[in-house]
């Protein structure tokens, strides 16, 4: 048996000791890890040499299955192949039928959290434990190459995550069980991987456009802080709806008699496929098999071009609104970096070119360049460079507010303010005698508080009775450097305060998370102790084979009848508790067995002794 | 950990003279040498205290920075360091020639939709705004200059509503420019 290694206490952990750490770009289409070895940072591959981990989880009556082998699986059982999950994080049950026939699942909100739940053969999951899922397999891959333990990751977002979706990813890191170092905007990330060499200081704009979201940002560089001026985008558009654009342009052609789930994922599949055929070659040929129906047919790049254009489109507008909050010109940017695999089409290139009126950079691999900044970040974090001057200074994606009177929102943050920020407003009282009062944060830019996300609702309750206006109510607001919100409201007079770190409308709820963790860590105990009784039973099968050969062999001549049956009895007693008795209880009886034996094994080794000994002189044993 | 000392005005956090015309690449450079500091990305593997601590100053200088660096409010902080309280609920202004004056401005922006060339029209009224906001600009810092904090205080207002308006046309600009 290997003996466990413990070391003095106190020195467990030379100061020096470099930790693992792992950045982790958790995709809509695919997801990677990264991690900085021996100085170089690079994406990790897994057992098939395959860095891309396709972010598909299938889940089946007995098992789950992620990336590859889930992506095999989205033809013959598309149900219960949950795919671009990124889509959900964070988001209510409404959000998810605006996205319309995007999502082939079946969803069911829960009436509790208001998660919706995409109802599979293994129960219904939420996006949180899906992305857990993913998280999971990124990391035992990470750990797996590393040959250690991962001290802690840095997960990528998008810019443009609000305080849910953030929230979301928190939450699923929680569920794989990994301590996040900090979340980390994916274009941040990106000028992170460009920037190491400083070659590229000034100001940069970064145009991410990924599976299901678009990020603009600009930042200054400047002999290595990266200092986030101003970001924007949409976070629910990108290169899976111009899977949907030829999808549907696919199905017109084709004109089907029926249309059932399976045929739209063969035609999304298609239609993807044509997509990246399109970056390299004039035309795509697809061929679309519907039972008996057969379709096949041809599609070109100015036919793909006119399909995609208002989405390319659609993009440019949060790329002139950044600009006009970082009050800066086209003129400004020295650079235009292009992250995310969407950024391989043509006409995405030809009009973000246009716009910024300069050549774009694209050296690194637009699909891995997130995953490597990450990892930089993790590195510093883990605190394996103390002498690193990196430092990175993000903003708030979005502006933070409270609803007044009237349903409008009254902004307290506004977007693109640096992080981490504190702030406060003071409220009052709309009626006399009033002794509580509600408050309802919300995300977004617009005036209506039907128009922005709501975060969430609170109470300040019980604060003594006093006319109106004259309460006065300090409610301040802390995000934090990972653009997370927490919220204090407090009436001044009186002292009365509510604490809240915000729990987002759509996010799981503390114990939800709580139950699913406690599941989790269930099931790995039932795994441990499975373990340990196997272990217990083989060697207390070995005990009593051991003894049986004993007895047999020396039993009669060395031991009385008496001792001979108290030996049988531990011996049977042990026999018939192999196959029923825990894994404690049979430690207990072989040591029991063990115990009752040891004046036998003695005498056995005094006799075994003489046997040698027996007609040799003393000086010819060695010793 | 270092400790703030947050009795210091925010001028005197980031070594500045307390004046309107501050050089922001300064202002920009000393904040960026602050966070490398405090910012909680250097107290990752710290204990809770020294992570909340550094939340509270990061967001502290991140506060300060945001004052200094936009006009408006760096206008009006510097009142307040003179002892002004600003609310913005109860101030108005009473200077009725440039109330009819924003008036005036705000029907031009509705009537530039309707116009053949939307986009030149409000070009035109953010080129006028700017020039109005430099004639504020200049009005506060002589009125402080020359301890009229009343006046001074009349000229930040003005800047204000200025800058409303300009956050609006800038809004309407983007939208003409999509179309």
């Amino acid at each position: 048996m290997a003996l466990l290694q413990i070391s003095e206490p106190g020195q467990s952990t030379a100061p020096h000791q470099h930790r693992y750490s792992a950045g982790i770009d958790l995709g809509t289409t695919n997801s990677l890890v990264a991690t900085v070895r021996s100085g170089n940072a690079d994406t990790l591959a897994d057992i098939n040499g395959e860095s891309l981990l396709p972010s598909i989880v299938h889940y089946g009556p007995e098992q789950i299955l992620v990336g590859k082998l889930a992506q095999e699986m989205q033809l013959a059982d598309p149900l219960n192949c949950i795919a671009s999950v990124k889509r959900l994080m964070g988001r209510g049950i409404e959000d998810v039928k605006q996205l319309g026939d995007v999502m082939p699942y079946t969803f069911r909100a829960d009436q509790k959290s208001k998660v919706p739940r995409i109802q599979t053969v293994a129960g219904d999951i939420s996006a949180i434990e899906v992305s857990a899922e993913i998280l999971k397999t990124l990391a035992l891959q990470a750990e797996q190459s590393l040959g250690d333990q991962l001290a802690g990751v840095v997960i990528t977002v998008p810019a443009y995550f609000d305080d849910a979706q953030r929230q979301a990813t928190r939450d699923a890191a929680k569920l794989a069980n990994l301590d996040v170092f900090r979340l980390l905007n994916e274009p941040t990330a990106a000028a992170v991987a460009y920037g190491l060499d400083q070659k590229h200081d000034g100001i940069i704009a970064v145009y991410d456009l990924g599976g299901g979201t678009f990020d603009i940002s600009l930042l200054r560089m400047n002999k290595g802080v990266f200092e986030v001026l101003a970001t924007g985008g949409d976070s629910s558009l990108g290169g899976d709806d111009m899977d949907h654009a030829i999808g549907e342009w696919i199905l017109a052609q084709a004109n089907f008699d029926s249309i059932d789930t399976q045929l739209t994922r063969q035609v999304l599949l298609a239609a993807r496929a044509a997509k990246e055929k399109l970056t390299k070659q004039g035309t795509a040929q697809i061929t679309i098999q519907n039972g008996a129906q057969h379709w096949q047919g041809k599609i070109d790049r100015a036919q793909f071009d006119a399909l995609i254009l208002p989405l390319v489109k659609k993009t440019l507008m949060p790329c002139r609104r950044v600009l006009r909050d970082a009050n800066l010109s086209k003129q400004d940017i020295s650079e235009v970096v292009m992250v995310g695999g969407s950024t391989r089409v043509a006409l995405v290139n030809k009009m973000v070119s246009e716009f910024f009126q300069r050549d774009l950079m694209s050296e690194l691999d637009p699909d891995r360049v997130v995953a490597i900044g990450a990892a930089i970040q993790a590195d510093v974090l883990a605190g394996n460079k103390p002498d690193s001057e990196m430092l990175l200074l993000d903003v708030l994606p979005l502006s933070l507010g409270i609803e007044t009177m009237g349903g409008l929102s009254e902004k307290i943050i506004s977007r693109n303010t640096p992080i981490p920020v504190t702030r406060a407003q003071e409220f009052t009282t709309y009626k006399d005698g009033q002794t509580s009062m509600s408050i309802h944060v919300v995300q977004g830019e617009r005036e209506l508080i039907s128009d922005c996300r709501s975060l969430a609702r609170f109470e300040l309750r019980g604060f003594p009775p006093m006319t109106a206006g004259a309460a006065r109510i300090k409610v301040s607001y802390q995000v934090d450097a990972d653009g997370l919100m927490s919220v204090r409201a407090e009436e001044i007079k009186s002292g009365v305060a509510a604490d809240i770190v915000v729990k987002p409308s759509y996010g799981l709820t503390d114990s939800e998370i709580e139950t699913m963790l406690r599941e989790s860590m269930d099931y790995a105990r039932e795994d441990i102790s499975a373990r340990m009784l196997k272990e217990q039973q083989v060697e207390a099968k070995r005990v009593v084979e051991a003894i049986d050969a004993a007895l047999a062999s020396d039993g009669d001549s060395l031991l009385s009848k008496a001792e001979i049956r108290k030996i049988k009895q531990a011996r049977n007693k042990l026999q018939k508790e192999i196959q029923s008795a825990s894994a404690d209880k049979l430690k207990k009886s072989i040591r029991t067995l063990e115990k009752i034996s040891e004046t036998y094994v003695a005498r056995r080794m005094n006799s075994s002794v003489k046997q040698a000994l027996a007609g040799k002189q003393i000086n010819q044993v060695k010793i | 950990m270092q400790i703030l000392d947050l009795k210091q005005n925010y001028f005197e956090l980031f070594g500045l003279d307390i004046t309107f015309d501050i050089d922001l690449k300064l202002l920009s450079s000393a904040q960026q040498r602050l966070q490398a500091v405090y910012h909680p990305d250097r107290f990752v593997n710290a204990s809770e205290r020294d992570k909340r601590l550094s939340v509270q100053q990061a967001s502290w200088i991140n506060e300060a920075f945001e004052t200094l660096s936009k006009p408006v409010k760096r206008a009006r902080y510097m009142l307040e360091l003179n002892g002004l309280e600003l609310n913005d609920e109860s101030e108005t202004t009473s200077d009725t020639a440039f109330l009819m004056e924003q008036i005036a401005i705000r029907e031009e922006i509705e009537e530039c939709r309707s116009n053949a060339d939307p986009l030149s029209c409000c070009n035109h009224i953010i080129e006028r705004l700017r020039s109005k906001t430099d004639q504020f600009e200049s009005e506060f810092v002589s009125h402080f200059e020359q301890g009229q904090l009343a006046d001074a205080r009349v000229s930040s207002r003005k800047m204000q509503f200025i800058q409303r308006i300009m956050d609006q046309l800038l809004d309407l600009q983007i939208e003409l420019e999509e179309s």
